[in-house]
């Protein structure tokens, strides 16, 4: 009969390791490093993300956030490093591992001259999504679209264009999001809705990266932070350990 | 294989629901091919504009700077928003992407022929039904690797700023061999010279194989998002 008394947290930390050791991460980054030109703007960036975290990556303008999301969505490769997604090189990925993934960016992937419903489906079969109409339509409800789904995109506001491309990088329920400041331009309700949707997908066991300039809330929605400073790792440490003020000290540089 | 041509005409079907919803290609492109036949007719006289010659070399102006205006507008659809982007980071390959816009510009050039042709056959004059396939057949051949090389430099170009005229620049010379190969076939078919016949064809389907397996294979290098 095991003492359960004698249980501690050190005892268990190195079993712990070892199961996550035979469990590939989500996304594993060693020396990643990119150049535009003559500019490093990623500089051995060394990480892990466990599959099912939720990750806030932090930094100023031009702190290589956006970059590092790109490299890591396969939209551009690395100069120099290695990643995999899910135990699978990106140097060429598969449909299969593309398809593990969805983005949200700064710009939305959308055609304006399609509709709402249009732009889900179009996505949806290029995924290979079932009944993707369905889909399209559930999704819509999610993102509290359903009224304006007939509606051609261009006559949306700011708000509901990135509700519609959180939709769509939602369509295929991928397994690793990574979403470049989903926040921005976003009216309060909507930053709610969104959060719980992001929040809502973490619960799901799905791996999310956000990127944010809002420390506070980036603290209140992640597991996990890290600070990107020119390009580097600046810190990285679980939330409850991450303080505001010195997060945002790390942020400013 | 019928995955990837659905994929294909999913992607083009794309394109012309939005080219039929917002009809920004084809006006333009319909506009600029009949304007061109039409000054270009009355620029050359009426004696000249009566033969074959005249009206081959017309009407493959009309399509070349119709079928650069087409390349453009397709791309451009995918620069909006980041749509490329989108695409890139579906479960396709880049070839489909390639082949997607091939496709959608092999429609859009071939409503241009169906306004522009007519439009010549009556301000020229010149008998079209003395060879129909005949005409057919050069004009598909040259269409498709004129399409394949300008989707290709569509998208290279379409990454930089300065888009408009470097399209044509780059796309006009090194689709010339094509060009000279369709305008002389066809300048033979209407009646100057001997038809080039079997060996013409087989040299501009040569051209369309080497132009689309080289486009296919350097499309994917120079996609960016």
């Amino acid at each position: 009969m095991t003492d359960v008394s004698a249980i501690t947290a050190e005892s268990i930390m190195p079993l712990a390791d070892a199961v996550a050791d035979t469990v590939s991460p989500a996304v594993r980054m060693r020396g990643l490093s990119k150049r535009y030109d003559e500019r490093w703007v990623l500089r051995d960036i060394t990480l892990d993300v466990p599959t099912g975290s939720y990750l806030a990556l932090l930094g100023a303008n031009g702190a290589g956030k956006s970059t590092l999301l790109h490299t890591l969505a396969m939209l551009s490769p690395a100069t120099r490093g290695e990643l995999s997604l899910f135990g699978e090189s990106a140097t060429r990925p598969s449909p299969t591992l593309r398809a593990r993934l969805g983005m949200i960016g700064h710009q939305p992937m959308l055609y304006r001259d399609l509709s709402a419903v249009e732009n889900l489906v179009f996505f949806g079969k290029l995924y290979g999504v079932s009944r993707p109409k369905q889909r399209a339509i559930d999704m819509l409800e999610r993102v509290g679209l359903a009224d304006r789904a007939q509606s051609v995109v261009k006559t949306f506001s700011r708000g509901m264009v990135q509700r519609l491309s959180i939709a769509r990088a939602l369509m295929h329920a991928p397994e690793l999001l990574l979403a470049d400041e989903p926040f921005s331009g976003l009216d309060v309700p909507s930053v709610q809705a969104v959060s719980a949707l992001l929040a809502e997908l973490h619960a799901d066991g799905k791996t999310v990266i956000l990127t944010n300039h809002d420390v506070r809330q980036s603290l209140e929605l992640a597991q996990r932070v890290v600070v990107l400073g020119r390009g580097r790792v600046v810190s990285d440490r679980p939330v409850r350990d991450a303080d505001v003020d010195d997060v945002t000290r790390e942020v400013i540089g | 294989m019928t995955q990837v041509l659905r994929q294909i005409v999913l992607l083009s079907g794309k394109d012309l629901r939005i080219e039929a919803r917002s009809r920004q290609t084809l006006g333009l492109v319909a506009v600029l091919g009949v304007l061109i036949v039409v000054v270009l007719g009355l620029g050359l006289g009426p004696e000249r504009v009566k033969s074959g010659m005249a009206a081959t070399a017309v009407l493959w102006v009309a399509y070349l700077f119709g079928g650069v205006l087409c390349f453009e507008k397709t791309m451009a659809v995918e620069r909006h928003d980041g749509a490329l982007a989108g695409l890139m980071l579906a479960p396709i390959d880049r070839g489909v992407i390639y082949a997607g816009k091939l496709l959608s510009n092999l429609t859009l050039m071939l409503a241009l022929a169906l306004i522009v042709t007519p439009v010549a056959v009556v301000m020229f004059g010149f008998d079209l039904s003395a060879a129909p396939f005949g005409f057919a057949a050069i004009m598909a051949g040259g269409f498709v690797g004129f399409a394949a090389i300008g989707t290709l430099f569509a998208a290279a170009v379409s990454s930089t700023r300065s888009q408009g005229g470097l399209l044509a620049i780059v796309v006009f010379p090194v689709s010339l061999p094509l060009v000279i190969v369709s305008t002389q076939m066809m300048m033979r078919l209407f009646g100057e010279g001997e038809p080039l016949g079997a060996v013409g064809l087989t040299v501009l389907i040569a051209f369309d194989a080497v132009y689309l397996v080289v486009s296919w294979l350097v499309f994917e290098l120079i996609l960016e998002p």
